[in-house]
């Protein structure tokens, strides 16, 4: 009889379970031979007001390649329609990146990036990309020379964003929204710019919300690095110096003045010269100060001009405003912080403790 | 009409050999109605002198006729007035009385003599010691430590393991089992540590079984079990009598069964399938090592293939790129669904198994390359199977031989069956529920009464020193208290 009613009890929890939804039962097909996951999509202006949605079929196998375009209203429209002009579903199940163009960026990716979000197959995981120039052209020119050119792109986005390699920005989709809903945060994304023969990381688009209003690359792109997407940086080459920086780590801290009126950012770096063509002497260690002196006065002056861009254009990329919350106040509205920021005098001042070359002796 | 009538009690009775020559008295014409068409009984009269007739009565197959010569001819010929026991050389000679007892002597390898003079018959155990020699185990292979292994011989094995324990608390306890084999059963324990609750309940157990034939002891643990559906074995079997010593002197059981070489243990845990003497002979941190990778190749056998199944068929958005792309690339174009394809490649890993321990030593390496061909070379240039399904048999397949209970190895692949099943219908979800089954069948079972999946559940943490890590030696200092031995400590100091 006990084993009689095991058997129930068990068959009555299994019953619970399936019914409640986890089963597989009643879900798609998933065979991976039957199926297209797609692990990209590009996403264009079209005409009249519409989307022009772009992916590469099929995904992840040695097989020759084609692109797939379509002219649609919704996202979704666009998968379902994919599905109809190719003979594999196509799945989106293991979207790994979006790339959006500049124009569409520019009038906001809201509805866009909402769409992904609540799509229960799509990860979170998902790269954002902003594109400057032509996607499709690129892909259409490139797929015939290199086989398996989305994944290639994917394992590129990968390895920049495991343990901050210090090169590139790299945003996913969950960090995109987190720093879109967060108070004191607007979202930055990484900028690609692209031609026929080319893909090349070009810097980082700052957003207002979910529109962008800038784009800074070189110099810039690299201090937004130290100052808060990696804080690292292999390589900083300042070519008007004469002088390469290697392996910079750098500690930053903010300062808020009670009253708003300035902003103290202190910058620690600690690193080593890798390279200078320069006319000192740095082995000589007056000469090596100057050299530190010029760096310093560099890196502040760079530092004091984006920040007065971002002070301009009103956005926080730096999260500069999170320094404002204390724990028995009420936090300062948005719109208040917004105002003050712009308003804000800056002080930039950076330490640096840069260990030289030994070889390098003249 | 589509049933066969029942046959009467008293037909049944007819076809019992034991109860056919009942009540009859012990004479030599009933004797020789016995061994009447038995072409190995020999009867050998004797007049040793004028009023004094000896007779032997024996099976010439089951004793040893040099020492039937030796022995017992000699001394009769040179016959003294003194009473033939006396004269004969033998050390253990007995009276018979009825003729069961006869019966049963005669077949155990004992000569009947009748000394016309007293009227008595007297039973004189000289057996045929036919045996192998004490050889390495085959099953359970080391490579330092100890390497016998039990034989065929009961008494033998006794002495192997009273060699090891020299102690008068050892007891040896016989019993008798089987109608027509008459299975001898000796159980072992140390009396005044070992629960004797657990000796109580393997008495009992012993004493209940009726059946005719026993060949091995798997078949004895068949009757002790507590669970027959269970296709866990819950007696350990091996032909190591350290393994025995061991299991002894942690306070359990061990049954010896005659004519096989596979020892029972009892009671046993989940866990002590994957204990292997070698934890003790190599250093701890060692043996702790190779015990890990025995628990993870169990787990490893068993979740490799259904969760390459699972991928396939549900979960392709759940892993990373870089495994989907091989998968797809090595799946793109076969026929077969992914349960089918592992299904045929189990099957036929299967088969070679089976074949290989059927099949002579000399062909062995035949099979081998024959099978290593088919499962590794032609499948997949053939379509049939997917790279990474190969290796991922080849893994869980090897991966399953590193249990050192072979029961258990079987139990896996069955269990690795089931768990594909449910894999190719509900995906991850399905092994996991598969998995809660196994736990939940795991918790209810039990060993000679006691809790199968000991120590975790019921916990006791003092025995988790010797179940995952072996920890050094002296710190394993108490018994496993699941067995609540009478001496909890092993150090003599603290007894």
């Amino acid at each position: 009889m006990t084993h009689i009613k095991r058997v129930v009890l068990l068959m009555i929890i299994m019953n619970i379970v399936l019914l409640s939804g986890c089963s597989s039962f009643f879900v798609e097909n998933n065979t991976v031979e039957e199926i297209a996951p797609v692990i990209f999509w590009s996403i264009q202006e079209g005409e009249s007001g519409k989307l022009k949605i772009s992916t590469l079929v099929p995904p992840l196998i040695n097989e020759k390649k084609s692109m797939l375009t379509l002219q649609v209203n919704l996202l979704k429209q666009g998968r379902k329609d994919f599905n109809l002009v190719y003979y594999r579903e196509l799945k989106s199940g293991q979207l790994r990146m979006l790339f959006i163009s500049e124009e569409l960026a520019k009038k906001g990716i809201l509805p866009l990036i909402d769409t992904l979000l609540t799509d229960p197959d799509i990860s979170q995981r998902l790269y954002l990309v902003v594109i400057k120039g032509n996607f499709e052209d690129y892909i259409r020119n490139q797929v015939d020379k290199q086989e398996n050119l989305d994944y290639f792109l994917y394992r590129m986005l990968k390895h920049y964003e495991t343990k901050n390699q210090g090169d590139i920005t790299v945003i996913n989709l969950h960090q995109f929204l987190k720093r879109l809903y967060s108070p004191f945060s607007d979202p930055i994304l990484p900028v690609f710019k692209v031609n026929k023969e080319n893909f090349i990381y070009h810097g980082t688009a700052f957003f207002k919300d979910d529109k962008l209003v800038a784009t800074i690359s070189d110099m810039n792109d690299q201090i937004l690095q130290l100052l808060n997407n990696d804080y690292y940086l292999k390589l900083l080459p300042i070519p008007s110096l004469a002088v390469s920086l290697g392996q910079i780590r750098s500690k930053v801290i903010i300062k808020l003045a009670s009253d708003y009126s300035s902003i103290s950012i202190k910058v620690n770096l600690v690193g080593r010269i890798e390279e200078y063509r320069g006319d000192k002497n740095i082995v000589d260690s007056d000469e090596l100060e100057d050299l530190n002196q010029e760096i310093k006065s560099y890196l502040e002056k760079q530092t004091t001009a984006l920040l007065r861009n971002m002070q301009q254009w009103k956005v926080d990329p730096l999260q500069v405003g999170t320094h404002s919350l204390t724990p028995f106040s009420q936090p300062i509205k948005d719109e208040e912080w917004l105002r003050k920021w712009g308003d804000m005098e800056l002080q930039i001042n950076y330490q640096l403790d840069l260990q030289t070359m030994t070889n390098v002796n003249k | 009409m589509f049933w066969k009538k029942r046959k009467s009690g008293s037909d049944r009775k007819q076809n019992d050999p034991n109860k056919e020559v009942e009540n009859t008295t012990l004479t030599l014409d009933t004797l020789k109605n016995i061994v009447v068409n038995m072409d190995d009984a020999e009867i050998i009269e004797r007049q040793i002198n004028p009023d004094h007739k000896v007779t032997l009565l024996y099976i010439r197959t089951l004793i040893n006729q040099e020492r039937l010569n030796d022995e017992i001819i000699e001394p009769l010929i040179h016959h003294s007035p003194a009473p033939i026991h006396e004269c004969i050389n033998v050390c253990k000679a007995s009276k018979v009385n009825d003729l069961d007892e006869a019966q049963r002597q005669l077949m155990e390898g004992a000569i009947l003599l009748s000394d016309r003079s007293e009227d008595q018959w007297l039973a004189i155990k000289l057996e045929n010691p036919l045996s192998r020699s004490i050889e390495s185990s085959e099953t359970e292979t080391i490579l330092f430590g100890p390497k016998d292994s039990f034989s065929e011989q009961i008494e033998q094995n006794v002495t192997l393991i009273r060699r090891r324990l020299p102690l008068t608390t050892l007891k040896t306890e016989k019993f008798t089992v089987g109608s027509l084999t008459r299975t001898p059963i000796v159980l072992m324990y140390i009396e005044g540590l070992t629960n004797p609750e657990l000796i109580t309940i393997a008495k009992s157990k012993i004493l209940t079984i009726d059946y005719d034939l026993f060949l091995d002891s798997s078949q004895v643990a068949a009757f002790m079990e507590d669970h027959v559906h269970s296709i866990f074995p819950q007696f350990q079997q091996t032909d190591r009598p350290d393994s025995c010593v061991y299991a002894l002197g942690a306070g359990k059981l061990t049954i010896l069964v005659g004519n096989t070489p596979f020892a029972l243990i009892a009671p046993i845990t989940f866990f002590d399938l994957f204990i292997s003497p070698d934890d003790y002979i190599h250093r701890w941190l060692i043996g702790s090592f190779l015990r890990g990778v025995r628990f993870v190749s169990f787990f490893l056998s068993l979740t490799m293939i259904p969760l390459y199944v699972a991928i396939n068929t549900h979960h392709y958005q759940m892993f990373p790129l870089q495994v989907l792309f091989v998968l797809l690339e090595s799946r793109s174009k076969l026929p077969f669904t992914p349960f089918w394809e592992a299904f045929l490649m189990l099957i036929i890993i299967e088969i070679i198994i089976e074949a290989s321990l059927r099949m002579p030593t000399k062909t062995g390496q035949t099979l081998g390359v024959i099978g290593g061909i088919v499962i590794g070379q032609a499948s997949v240039e053939a379509g049939f199977a997917s790279k990474v399904l190969i290796v991922t048999v080849g893994i869980s397949t090897i991966a399953s031989f590193l249990v050192p209970n072979y029961l258990m190895v079987k139990a896996n692949r069955l269990l690795l069956f089931a768990f594909m099943l449910l894999s190719s219908i509900l995906g991850i979800f399905g092994m996991a529920l598969g998995f809660i089954i196994v736990l939940v069948h795991l918790n209810g079972l039990t060993s000679l009464k006691q809790p199968y999946f000991a120590p975790i559940a019921p916990l006791h943490m003092s025995d988790w020193n010797d179940l995952f890590i072996r920890v050094p030696l002296q710190w394993i200092k108490r018994r496993p208290v699941s067995l609540y031995p009478l001496q909890k400590w092993r150090s003599s100091r603290r007894r």
